[in-house]
C-alpha cells in the first residue's frame, strides 16, 4: 500500500447529506464527535463543502426531488471518494417502502460502498462501518496489485 | 369565557348553519357547519371572539371528504374545530387565504395532494410534489394506485 | 547564493515544519479542552499528503489562471515574510532599512489571496465569504499598524527590524510598560483575525456558508491553502515575538525562554479560540473600529509620552 493510500486512510474527511430524513441519523452523526466516541483521533473531520470531502455520508430515504441532486453531489466529489449509506432509510427505504415519494433505494442511484443498518445506528455501529470501509479500501488495493 | 359559553354563543348566532356538535372533551369541540357558511363563521370567531387560526387539514373518509379548520383560544386552552363535509363529486370550497396569510401554503398542499380546489386562491402552484408528477393523480387519497413503472418496491431479500 | 538557501531552508522548510507542529498542537489542545483525545502527531502531514493525491476540480467558466494562482500568491508572500524574520533572528546585520514596512506590506497578502480565490470561484456562497473577508481586512489593518507603530516609537523611530532587536537586547523588551501591554493586546486580536480563527473566522464559516471562500477548491490547490495557513501559524507569532519580546535566541538558557515565548503566544491564541463563539461580521467590524481602535490610539499616545 503506497503513501497515497496510507495518507487517505488516516485522514478521511466526511461530508454529510440528508435526502429527506427525520434527522435522527443526523443527530447520531454529531454524536460520534463527542468525547465518548471521539472520531477525530482517527483524523476524521466533518467538512462543509463536498469538494473537500472523501466520504459522502447519506441519510434519509431518497425522495423524488432529491434524485438529480444527489447524483450531482456525487459527481462533484473529487475521486478517490466513497459513499456510506447510513440508517434504514437509505439502505432500502425502511418503513417508507410503499411510499409515493420514494421510488428507488440509494444504491440504484449512486454506487454505495458501505451500508450501516440501524434506525438510528448507534455510534459504535458507525465506527464499525468505518472500520469495514478502511478494510475494504485496503483489500481492493491489495487485490489490484 | 369558558368553552361552553363560546359554544352557546356560536350556536345562538349561527343556528341554521350548524349541523352538528361533538364534544370530544371539555376543551376540544368539533362543530360541523355547512359549506356556504364557512367564511362567515370563521371571521366571527377570529375577529369578535379572539381565536387564533392554528391549521387546516383535509381527510379522505371513504365515502366523502372532510375539511377541518382548527381554531384555538389560547387564554382558556380550548381548541375548536370546524368540520365541513365535501361530496366526492363536488370538491370545491372557499379559500381562506384573503383573510389568513397562513392558509396559503396549507391550501396549496391540500390541492395537490388530495384534490380539493379552493376558490379565490391567489397563487395556486405546486408546492411539494416534483414538477414531473402527472396531473390528476392525488397521492393521499384512499384509492391511489402506483403509476410509476420504474419504482422498485421489494427489498431484494 | 546563500540568500536563496535562506529562502528555501528557512522560509519554506523550517516554517512549514514548525507550522505543522503548531497546527497539531492547536488541534490537540482544543481536543483536550473539550475532554477528548486529539489526533496523532503526524495528522497535518497526513492531511496535506492526502489532499495532494486527490483530483483538482476547476469550476466551469472560471478563469483558470486566477483560480489556480491565488493560493501560490499567498504561499509565496508567507515564505518571503518568514525568510525576512528568520534572517533577522539568525543574522541581524544582514538586512536592509525598511524591512519592517516590507513585512507589514507582505502580511496583508495571504488574506487577500484567499479573497481573490473566493471571488474567482463563480459561486454565490464563495463571493459572500470573500466579501466578509474584505470587510474584515478593512477593519483590522489600521489597529494592527498602530499597534506595530508603538515599538517603532519606543525604539527611537527606526524601521529596521535588526535595530529594534538590538535596542531590545540593551534596554529591555518593548512589551513592558503600559503602552507595550496595550499594543500587545491589540496585536493579538488582529493576529487572531489574520489567521482566521474563531471568534473572527466569519469568512470561512463552515456549515454556515458551506466552507465560505474555499468552497470550490479541492485537491492540490486546497493543500496549498492549508499549508499557507499552517505557515501563518508559525510566522505571525514569530513576528510578534520579534517586535514585542526581543526575538528568538538560541544560546544557552535563552533557547528555553524563546521556546516558552513561542508556546505562550500560541497557547494564548488557542485559548481565545476555544472560549469564544463566532461573531457576526457587523459585530466584528464594530469591534475593530470601536474599542480596539481606542486602545491602539491610547497605546500610541502613551508611547509618545514615554510610558
Amino acid at each position: 500500500m503506497n503513501l497515497k493510500q496510507k495518507a487517505l486512510l488516516k485522514s478521511l474527511w466526511v461530508f454529510h447529506m440528508s435526502t429527506g430524513s427525520c434527522n435522527n441519523c443526523d443527530i447520531e452523526i454529531i454524536d460520534c464527535l463527542t468525547p465518548r466516541h471521539d472520531i477525530e483521533r482517527f483524523g476524521m473531520v466533518l467538512v462543509g463543502s463536498i469538494k473537500h470531502a472523501d466520504v459522502l455520508l447519506v441519510t434519509g430515504s431518497v425522495t423524488r426531488k432529491c434524485i438529480p441532486r444527489i447524483k450531482r453531489i456525487y459527481e462533484q466529489m473529487p475521486k478517490p471518494g466513497f459513499v456510506v449509506a447510513m440508517g434504514e432509510c437509505s439502505l432500502s427505504r425502511g418503513m417508507y417502502i410503499n411510499s409515493y415519494n420514494c421510488p428507488l433505494p440509494l444504491d440504484k442511484v449512486i454506487p454505495v460502498d458501505v451500508y450501516v443498518p440501524g434506525c438510528p445506528p448507534r455510534p459504535e455501529a458507525m465506527i464499525a462501518g468505518i472500520v469495514k470501509l478502511i478494510e475494504k479500501i485496503k483489500a481492493t488495493s491489495e487485490g489490484k496489485k | 369565557m369558558t368553552p361552553l359559553e363560546i359554544l352557546k354563543d356560536l350556536t345562538d348566532r349561527f343556528k341554521q348553519d350548524i349541523v352538528g356538535v361533538f364534544e370530544k372533551s371539555p376543551k376540544r369541540i368539533y362543530i360541523e357547519i355547512k359549506k356556504e357558511a364557512l367564511v362567515r363563521v370563521v371571521l366571527h370567531v377570529f375577529r369578535e371572539l379572539g381565536a387564533r387560526f392554528n391549521t387546516a387539514s383535509g381527510v379522505d373518509v371513504r365515502d366523502h371528504m372532510e375539511m377541518l379548520y382548527h381554531f384555538t383560544f389560547d387564554k382558556i386552552d380550548a381548541v375548536f374545530t370546524f368540520r365541513i363535509k365535501l361530496d366526492k363529486s363536488n370538491l370545491e370550497i372557499d379559500s381562506l387565504t384573503p383573510y389568513f396569510e397562513g392558509a396559503n401554503w396549507i391550501e396549496r398542499e391540500t390541492t395537490e395532494v388530495l384534490g380539493i380546489t379552493f376558490k379565490n386562491h391567489p397563487d395556486m402552484r405546486r408546492l411539494l410534489l416534483p414538477e414531473d408528477w402527472p396531473e390528476g393523480v392525488y397521492p393521499l387519497r384512499r384509492d391511489y394506485k402506483e403509476w410509476d413503472k420504474n419504482a422498485i418496491r421489494d427489498r431484494g431479500v | 547564493m546563500s540568500d536563496i538557501l535562506y529562502l528555501i531552508i528557512y522560509g519554506f522548510v523550517v516554517t512549514a515544519l514548525v507550522g505543522f507542529l503548531a497546527s497539531w498542537f492547536e488541534r490537540k489542545i482544543t481536543a483536550r479542552l473539550q475532554y477528548r483525545v486529539g489526533p496523532p502527531l503526524l495528522q497535518p502531514v497526513y492531511d496535506i499528503v492526502k489532499l495532494l493525491g486527490k483530483e483538482t476540480l476547476v469550476p466551469f467558466g472560471v478563469s483558470k489562471a486566477t483560480f489556480l494562482s491565488a493560493p501560490l500568491l499567498g504561499l509565496a508572500s508567507v515564505a518571503l515574510v518568514s525568510t525576512l524574520l528568520w534572517v533577522n533572528t539568525l543574522n541581524p546585520g544582514k538586512t536592509f532599512i525598511g524591512d519592517l514596512v516590507v513585512v507589514l506590506y507582505l502580511l496583508t497578502i495571504p488574506s487577500m489571496s484567499m479573497m481573490i480565490g473566493g471571488f474567482a470561484s463563480r459561486n454565490p456562497l464563495a463571493s459572500l465569504g470573500a466579501s466578509r473577508e474584505m470587510k474584515l481586512i478593512l477593519s483590522y489593518e489600521l489597529p494592527f499598524l498602530l499597534a506595530v507603530f508603538v515599538p517603532v516609537i519606543k525604539g527611537g523611530f527606526s524601521i529596521k527590524l535588526g535595530e529594534l532587536l538590538s535596542f531590545q537586547a540593551q534596554n529591555g523588551v518593548f512589551g513592558g510598560g503600559a503602552s507595550g501591554v496595550l499594543a500587545f493586546v491589540v496585536a493579538i486580536l488582529c493576529v487572531q483575525a489574520k489567521i482566521g480563527f474563531v471568534p473572527f473566522d466569519v469568512a470561512e464559516a463552515e456549515t454556515e456558508i458551506s466552507g465560505g471562500l474555499l468552497i470550490e477548491y479541492s485537491g492540490s490547490s486546497l493543500a496549498i491553502f492549508k499549508v499557507m495557513k499552517n505557515m501563518l501559524l508559525c510566522t505571525l507569532p514569530l513576528f510578534l515575538i520579534v517586535i514585542f519580546f526581543g526575538g528568538l535566541r538560541f544560546d544557552g538558557i535563552n533557547a528555553l525562554y524563546s521556546l516558552l515565548k513561542y508556546i505562550g503566544i500560541l497557547f494564548l491564541i488557542i485559548v481565545i479560540k476555544n472560549t469564544n463563539p463566532r461573531v457576526r461580521i457587523d459585530h466584528a467590524v464594530r469591534f475593530f473600529w470601536g474599542p480596539v481602535m481606542v486602545l491602539a490610539i491610547l497605546a500610541v499616545v502613551l508611547a509618545f509620552k514615554g510610558l
